[in-house]
């Protein structure tokens, strides 16, 4: 049944990947394996992706799924990619509040702050490399809109979704 | 907060979530730790620090450990459909329009511009995030290690965060007890 192929190649997907562009080969994978999309349609939809909201492999998900068996295809492959949500992130929540207070966890999350922070810090520098420079030339017109988001961000606390709004204006009217 | 409660916030945060899982920490950062003080930083720096490191999409994760410290089993599934299924509607529409949308200058322009604000949300984040990490001098060497090791090196997340794990269990002990809490704003 396309359903249950669906779920059980986005739960192999999910498990096996941790998220955003590492999901890709996997993806491809797959989906080929089914003959399901073509390798052309893979990077389409990662472009899509990256201009919709919503993680890379929920999208994915949603798109293989519609193509191969309609909305419903797409709620069963997006299912699958969440599986490791409800399973290893479930468990892991669990013992992470239940040893909330605990000395050692504390201990321990002293050394694990840091890392996400620096893990914070290498996708901004990636995303500024991937969305201020391309073809070998800084685009200023982003560079121009990306300050002014920092600036409405930080120093006005303008909300993220009017942020979000006034970009997507912006890019209309110097993009067009 | 109720069930339905994080379903509708979580909602809204999957409207606005581009760029992958790390502009929800921003968005968090407005919805629980500045309006309700549900959260503080530090609790948001671990949150986002275990959903990136388990498998599966990060945002997805963040949005079931939010969603369970506030209300359990129910909360972590309300808080995950909440997250999920504004991507899942925009896509649909958008698959189904693909080559039109594909091809649609307008939609390509738009968004053009709209990614040029990822970064910028990420960082209003990491410089609230700043403070909650930083109670021993060893975690600025710690920092500065991962940030090089994840974007010279391409070092996954997951061995990242577990020698986070490591070294914190050697090193973590008798940091200042109060380290951080939720640093407000702040200049950095």
């Amino acid at each position: 049944m396309i359903y249950l192929q669906l779920l059980w190649s986005f739960t192999k997907i999910g498990f096996t990947s941790f998220g955003g562009i590492s999901m890709i080969p996997l993806i491809l994978d797959e989906m080929s394996s089914h003959g399901w999309m073509t390798a052309a349609e893979i990077s389409d939809i990662v472009a899509i992706a990256e201009m919709t909201p919503g993680p890379l492999g929920l999208n994915c998900a949603t798109f293989a799924g519609i193509r191969v068996a309609g909305i419903l295809g797409a709620v069963a492959a997006n299912l699958g990619v969440l599986m490791p949500t409800f399973t290893i992130c479930a468990a892991a929540a669990f013992f992470f509040e239940k040893f909330h207070s605990s000395p050692v966890l504390k201990r321990i999350m002293v050394g694990v702050r840091p890392v996400g922070l620096g893990l914070v810090t290498a996708v901004i520098i990636n995303l500024i490399l991937s969305n201020y420079y391309t073809d070998g030339s800084v685009e200023w017109i982003c560079v121009a809109i990306g300050a002014l988001a920092c600036v409405l961000l930080i120093k006005f606390k303008v909300s993220i979704p009017k942020i979000i709004a006034i970009a997507a204006a912006l890019g209309i009217i110097f993009f067009r | 907060m109720s069930p339905l409660q994080l379903f509708l916030v979580f909602f809204k945060i999957g409207i606005f979530t581009f760029g992958g899982g790390w502009s929800i920490v921003a968005q968090m950062q407005n919805e629980f730790a500045d309006s309700k003080k549900l959260l503080t930083q530090e609790d948001l720096l671990d949150i986002v620090s275990l959903g990136r490191s388990l498998p599966g999409t990060m945002a997805g994760n963040v949005a079931w450990l939010f969603g369970f410290r506030q209300a359990g089993v129910i909360g972590g599934i309300a808080a995950l459909l909440g997250v999920t299924t504004p991507p899942l509607l925009i896509l649909a529409v958008i698959t189904v329009f693909y080559s039109a949308a594909k091809t649609n200058v307008y939609f390509a322009a738009a968004m053009k511009g709209v990614r040029a604000t990822v970064a910028p949300i990420i960082f209003s984040a990491l410089l609230r995030l700043w403070k909650s990490a930083f109670p021993k001098p060893l975690c600025y060497a710690i920092y500065a290690g991962a940030a090089a090791l994840s974007f010279f090196l391409k070092i996954s997340a997951v061995y990242l965060i577990l020698a986070g794990v490591v070294i914190g269990l050697f090193f973590g002990g008798d940091a200042k007890a109060k380290a951080g809490e939720g640093g407000k704003e702040g200049g950095r």
